[in-house]
């Protein structure tokens, strides 16, 4: 059924047609219209869960540790400074291999107080042991939702799906909202393999020694190899019943790019016009999204890009004193090809400042103008600010 | 493709999730202190000249074990009846419990024992030894006597006790006045002792020749026929026809049934408990008694609440005078006395006296009785100088002379202090250093009593003597400060009822009544029970390791020192220093 | 004693508790009054390291153990998910040292008591971070060392008054014990546990390693703690009616204060300033259980 929605509605729809059972949340701008609308779900008697109005982020996440311990389906929703605020919970719900489902809308960190969309938020979260989902449009992020799910329940770790602040949090778009039947067939009830239950008493997440940490460690990093191997198996059963498909990575026009865009998030649909008014005056560029971030489809991305001679990575992120985290990955990617493309940085959008069609085609001018990159990251669009001068060096 | 719903094939997964107890970690290892069940000694039971373990008896009672509290008793002492009521009592001035509120009435519990085994008729389960082949004589059946045959009776011995009077009890039978001692109480724990096979032969006065012909038939021969001369006033005029009246002769014949009506003001000379049965049973005659003493009231060697209850009935005490001259008066005696005063103050010892130049008395009296103690009735019952033939324990004396059956002398002719418990430990001792000298011979005597010791002694435990459960106590008597008070909370001690003044001066009942078992718990319960387990069960309540668990032995908690880590609360939490904390031996 | 302890206990030997643990024998009483049917929550703290490592588990009833802060918060967490599974027949039981409850935990606390979550939490309180190595805590009492209030820089603060903190939330039920009373412990715990809502008992928990005492007077330091009236045993039922549980018989706290190595650097007139502070407190508690100080 197609209904016209935000992408914040379009989380809560699958939500409540994933049946949670239990879900906690605090509220935080621009995250708030999912809870709002869960909250109506549950109030309505439209989906049967406990909603824990708790007080802050960090016990949002806590609840979701213990009762999905328990053995319910569990899911919360947060952004930026909330997330930022639980990170410490991120890894407790990985290390206990918690198929928490969270959304994350994507918003810039304080100071100064700026509530738009950028990813440097979830990204500083790449390396807590969560899968990483980024989605371009409301109907992605209903489906992603649904497959989070799945995926978290079949290799028991938790997943973030990522959604732009605004852009698409609060952007009406026509969504296909599939059918309870649909979903059930899709996703089965939870039945998790470990629970606690005083029927068979044991302790969860105790001391672990140097003798078996190491090895705790490495089974995280099997479940995410596997996440990435079934994901194409997962996307399948969506397919055959939903009819869509995402990939992990999604490549347009790359087959004879010379220049390749990368992307992640809503940026893509930006890019994808751009690409094809390239196109259409027959410049040779590709794009290629990236929707699955953690665990990182190397081989995907190696797939897509080896061919061309120079790539352009769009980041709406920076790890300060690095560079654009999507253009690292993607050199550490390809850094030992034998023949491996020219890696372009360009940071952009910062704390929601638009990226235009204009300032894309530039980038693709930029790309195109040089043979190598003169700096790691090309910071795009900075204006004229007045600066203080700052304090004497040594 | 996998079907969506097929079965999922989950990947390998390794979570930090429990599979096992910590009861692999054997925590015993760090244990450098360890902790034991340690039974100690009660003060009160070294301080019984008969040994009776009075904190476990005090705990049966608590428990509601009634039978067996009484049986625990008899295993030390024949007379609980008796001594219930005219033992003075050493045990309680030495309870700890004085120090923290008041001492456990521990003679108001034996005596409900004792009451409540002849209401039901009890009879005890006692442990009895083989028959041996000897026989043993017992001259007497006085308290020590009765103790001696009924000790070694147990012990196995055939016994024949000789009376000289027409029934048995000796002191108890026809020297003590019915108020304390009712006739049926003593009766039936003689019937007890002769259910145990104890033989009494009543009529056979003592001669020497009788005693020379014992000595081929028997073994040995216990010697326990007590003073039964009284020692004579000697001062002038004492000796005038009717002047002085025996005190131990007026109690006696008032036990025989002569109740002579009295009248007037009556002297009763002396100041032991005889004297003060005499002044108080001339009271109930109808007489006014004073009570001459020429000591001090606290030097008396009456026990202290008879002396009390005495005043109260309304006999009238002069201490610190001595008769010196009697003669007859119109109306009856003239008795002059002389006043005397204390020389120094020795600790804890009667004062001496000497007279007050000029300090002289005179008061009319209608009959002066005499009661400053007796002496044995024959020569021949006095035992002999120690020295080479003789040795001394601690209330009696063995002596072997040529080529005869030893002889025990015991009973007031040899112990430390008259009274009935001491005659106890002077028969059983004498039933113990026997049964040594039967079976291993003179040497072993001293050393073995010596092991039977309560605590340091002097007093000897049968118990002990026969191997049983209490040999495992240490002799380390506790000390208030041991005892974890914490674990106690106030409590008066009874007061047990008793009759009124006014009952009580027209008649011979006994005074004190009966208390309930009720009542009787509830005293028993103040006990701290001093250095004995109770299976109070905070050793195990506060282990913070589990390691103490319940058992099914007399001890009924085992320590798991697999898992002990030594950290001592067990011990610090046990309120009666019943355990101990030693140095972890180095391994 | 009255308490009765089964033979069969919910908790195994081996525990990794130094010796004298005051936690370790709360811990056993608790379990006492819960039964087995209990999911317990343990965040941060001795408990975290004496229940033993990976495979072990010294407790037989199922555990969580989380992180510092997040005792009320999981609880909460847990609750609902059994709800929704309709176990509703088992506790959920928080475990928490004074640090979780007092410090870094008392936000996820005072959350979790004012939607007055259905669980138990159990605060055991040993006065400091013991298990990171004595550090002060708003649990410390006035006047103690601590590795971080060395020498002079002794504590000069307050403890935190945590259950008058937890009344004023109106909780159903705020508690405190102390191992030194089993009984009126476990009486607690049970009353606690036939009521819905928050539910908070502070339970006294010596630790003879940071308060610098024998492990043998464990015990005893806790209920002299009682008897000096310092940690006093009330019940405060919806936030407003007390019940004092024992009426102690008012040693001076300085027969308390002179057994711990942690207060050995306090002179007369500091134990005199505590001893006022400590009468001041009991009025004040007198005063709402509705009984006047005797004058």
């Amino acid at each position: 059924m197609w209904q016209v929605m935000e992408g914040s509605h379009a989380v809560a729809e699958a939500v409540r047609l994933a049946g949670v059972q239990v879900i906690s949340a605090y509220p935080i701008t621009p995250q708030t219209h999912i809870v709002e609308r869960i909250s109506e779900f549950c109030a309505a008697g439209l989906l049967e869960a406990r909603f824990l109005r708790v007080e802050s982020e960090h016990s949002a996440l806590a609840a979701l540790i213990g009762a999905s311990t328990a053995g319910v389906r569990t899911f919360t929703a947060t952004s930026s400074q909330g997330l930022a605020y639980m990170h410490e919970l991120l890894h407790w719900a990985s290390g206990a291999r918690l198929p928490i489902v969270m959304a994350e809308v994507n918003r810039a960190l304080a100071p100064g107080w700026n509530i738009w969309t950028d990813q440097t938020d979830s990204l500083s979260q790449r390396d807590t042991g969560w899968i990483q989902l980024y989605c371009e449009d409301g109907q992605e992020v209903l489906d992603t939702t649904l497959q989070a799910f799945r995926l978290a329940e079949w290799v028991n770790l938790p997943v973030m799906v990522v959604l732009d602040a605004f852009f698409l949090s609060h952007t009406h778009e026509p969504v296909q909202v599939p059918s309870q039947e649909e979903v059930d067939r899709f996703l089965p009830p939870f039945s998790p393999s470990f629970r606690l239950n005083t029927e068979t008493p044991c302790a969860f997440n105790q001391l672990a020694t140097p003798a078996v940490y190491m090895e705790m460690r490495y089974s995280i990093q099997q479940a995410m190899a596997s996440a990435l191997e079934r994901f194409p198996q997962l996307e399948d059963a969506f397919q055959t019943i939903m009819g869509r498909r995402y990939g992990a990575v999604e490549e347009v026009s790359t087959a004879d790019a010379d220049v390749i865009l990368v992307t992640s998030g809503t940026v893509t649909s930006t890019a994808r016009g751009v690409v094809e008014a390239l196109r259409n005056r027959g410049e040779k560029v590709g794009l290629l999204k990236i929707k699955l971030f953690r665990p990182f489809p190397a081989e995907a991305i190696r797939r897509h890009l080896r061919r061309a001679a120079k790539v352009a990575v769009l980041d709406r992120n920076f790890s300060f004193g690095a560079g654009g985290i999507f253009a690292q990955e993607v050199r550490a990617a390809l850094c030992n090809l034998k023949d491996r493309p020219q890696v372009f940085g360009y940071i952009v959008g910062l704390g929601g400042r638009d990226v235009t069609p204009a300032l894309i085609t530039e980038i693709c001018r930029k790309t195109w103008e040089r043979a190598h990159p003169e700096e790691a990251d090309e910071w795009m669009g900075l204006t004229e600010v007045p600066y203080e001068s700052g304090t004497a060096g040594p | 493709m996998s079907p969506p719903h097929a079965p999922t094939e989950y990947p390998p997964i390794l979570i930090p999730r429990s599979f096992t107890t910590t009861e692999g970690n054997k925590t015993g290892s760090w244990r450098f202190l360890r902790p034991r069940y340690d039974e100690k000694t009660a003060p009160c039971s070294v301080a019984c000249p008969a040994g009776e373990d009075i904190g476990r008896i005090e705990m049966l009672v608590t428990q509601g074990l009634f039978k067996e509290a009484w049986e625990t008793i008899l295993l030390e002492n024949p007379f609980p009846g008796v001594c219930g009521r005219v033992c003075h009592h050493p045990c309680e001035a030495v309870c700890n419990r004085h120090d923290f509120d008041e001492p456990i009435a521990i003679h108001v519990v034996e005596r409900f024992l004792a009451d409540m085994a002849t209401r039901y008729d009890l009879r005890p389960k006692l442990p009895k030894l083989p028959p041996r082949p000897e026989k043993v004589a017992v001259v007497g059946a006085g308290p020590s006597g009765l103790a001696a045959a009924y000790f070694l009776t147990r012990l196995g011995y055939r016994c024949h006790v000789f009376e000289a009077r027409n029934e048995p009890g000796g002191i108890l039978r026809w020297g003590i006045p019915t108020y304390r001692l009712p006739e049926a109480v003593l009766k039936n724990e003689v019937v007890l002792l002769e259910a145990q096979g104890v033989e009494i032969l009543c009529g056979k006065r003592m001669e020497m020749g009788f005693l020379e012909a014992l000595r081929g038939e028997y073994a040995a021969v216990f010697l326990g026929c007590g003073h039964g001369r009284a020692r004579p006033l000697v001062v002038p005029g004492s000796q005038l026809p009717g002047a002085c009246t025996d005190g131990l002769q007026f109690l006696e014949s008032i036990r025989l049934g002569f109740s002579p009506q009295l009248k007037g003001t009556v002297a009763v000379i002396g100041g032991g408990n005889t004297a003060v049965d005499v002044a108080r049973s001339a009271l109930r005659l109808g007489a006014r008694p004073i009570l001459i003493y020429r000591r001090r009231r606290g030097d008396m060697p009456a026990f202290p609440e008879e002396v009390e209850m005495a005043l109260e009935e309304g006999v009238v005490l002069h201490e610190l005078r001595t008769p010196v001259h009697i003669e007859p008066s119109p109306s009856g005696w003239s008795l002059t006395l002389q006043t005397m005063e204390p020389v120094g103050q020795p600790e804890g010892l009667p004062a001496e006296v000497r007279p007050i130049p000029g300090g002289v008395e005179r008061m009319a009296v209608e009959k002066i009785f005499v009661a400053i103690g007796g002496e044995p009735a024959d020569a021949f019952f006095a035992p002999p100088e120690v020295g080479a033939g003789t040795l001394k324990l601690g209330n009696c004396l063995l002596a072997w002379a040529g080529d005869g059956p030893p002889l025990v002398y015991g009973g007031d002719l040899t112990v430390e202090i008259q009274s009935v418990v001491h005659a106890v430990a002077s028969g059983k001792e004498g039933a113990m250093a026997l049964d040594v000298l039967f079976r291993e011979g003179l040497e072993a005597v001293e050393p073995i009593l010596a092991s039977c010791r309560v605590g340091p002694g002097p007093a000897l435990s049968m118990e002990v003597f026969l191997k049983g459960l209490r040999c495992r106590r240490n002799a380390h008597v506790v000390k208030y400060s041991e005892i974890n008070t914490d674990h106690f909370t106030f409590a008066p001690r009874i007061a047990p009822p008793r009759l009124l003044r006014e009952e009580r001066i027209h008649g011979f009942a006994e005074i004190p009544l009966k208390i309930s078992a009720n009542l009787a718990m509830q005293e028993a319960g103040r006990c701290f029970h001093c250095g004995l387990c109770n299976q109070c069960d905070n050793c195990r309540l506060f282990c913070p390791e589990i390691a103490i668990h319940r058992e099914e032995t007399p001890r009924g908690r085992r320590i798991d020192y697999d898992y002990c880590k030594g950290c001592g609360i067990c011990v610090v939490e046990c309120p009666r220093n019943a355990m101990s904390l030693e140095e972890e031996e180095a391994s | 004693m009255k308490v009765e302890l089964p033979d069969h206990e919910l908790m195994h030997s081996g525990h990794v508790g130094c010796p004298g643990c005051g936690a370790a024998v709360a811990m056993r009483f608790l379990l006492n009054g819960l039964g087995e049917k209990t999911v317990m929550v343990i965040p941060a703290c001795c408990w975290s390291i004496i229940a033993g490592p990976y495979p072990q588990s010294t407790l037989k009833v199922p555990v969580l153990h989380t992180a510092f802060e997040t005792g009320a918060a999981v609880a909460t967490g847990i609750r609902a998910a059994l709800d929704v599974r309709g176990e509703r027949d088992v506790t959920v039981v928080t475990w928490a040292g004074d640090g979780g409850t007092f410090d870094i935990g008392f936000q996820a606390l005072s959350g979790a008591v004012e939607r007055n979550e259905d669980f138990l939490y159990v605060c055991y309180d040993n006065e400091a971070y013991m298990n990171t190595g004595i550090q002060r805590s708003s649990s410390t009492p006035y006047g103690a060392w601590t590795t971080t209030t060395p020498g002079r820089d002794w504590k000069k603060m307050r403890k935190k008054n945590i259950v008058e903190a937890l009344a004023a939330h109106r909780i159903p039920y705020a508690a405190t014990a102390s191992i030194a009373y089993p009984d009126d412990l476990v009486a607690k715990v049970k009353k606690a546990r036939s009521i819905r809502g928050s539910r908070f008992i502070h339970i006294f928990s010596s630790c003879p390693t940071g308060w610098r005492i024998p492990s043998e007077l464990s015990i005893k330091i806790a209920r002299m703690a009682v008897q000096t009236n310092i940690f006093p045993l009330y019940e405060v039922e919806g936030g407003v009616r007390y019940t004092i549980n024992l009426k102690p018989k008012g040693y001076l706290v300085k027969e308390y204060f002179r057994l711990q190595g942690r207060f050995s650097h306090l002179t007369e007139e500091d134990l005199d300033q505590i001893q006022e502070m400590v009468e001041e407190d009991w009025e004040l508690l007198l005063r709402k259980a509705g009984t006047m100080p005797s004058l």
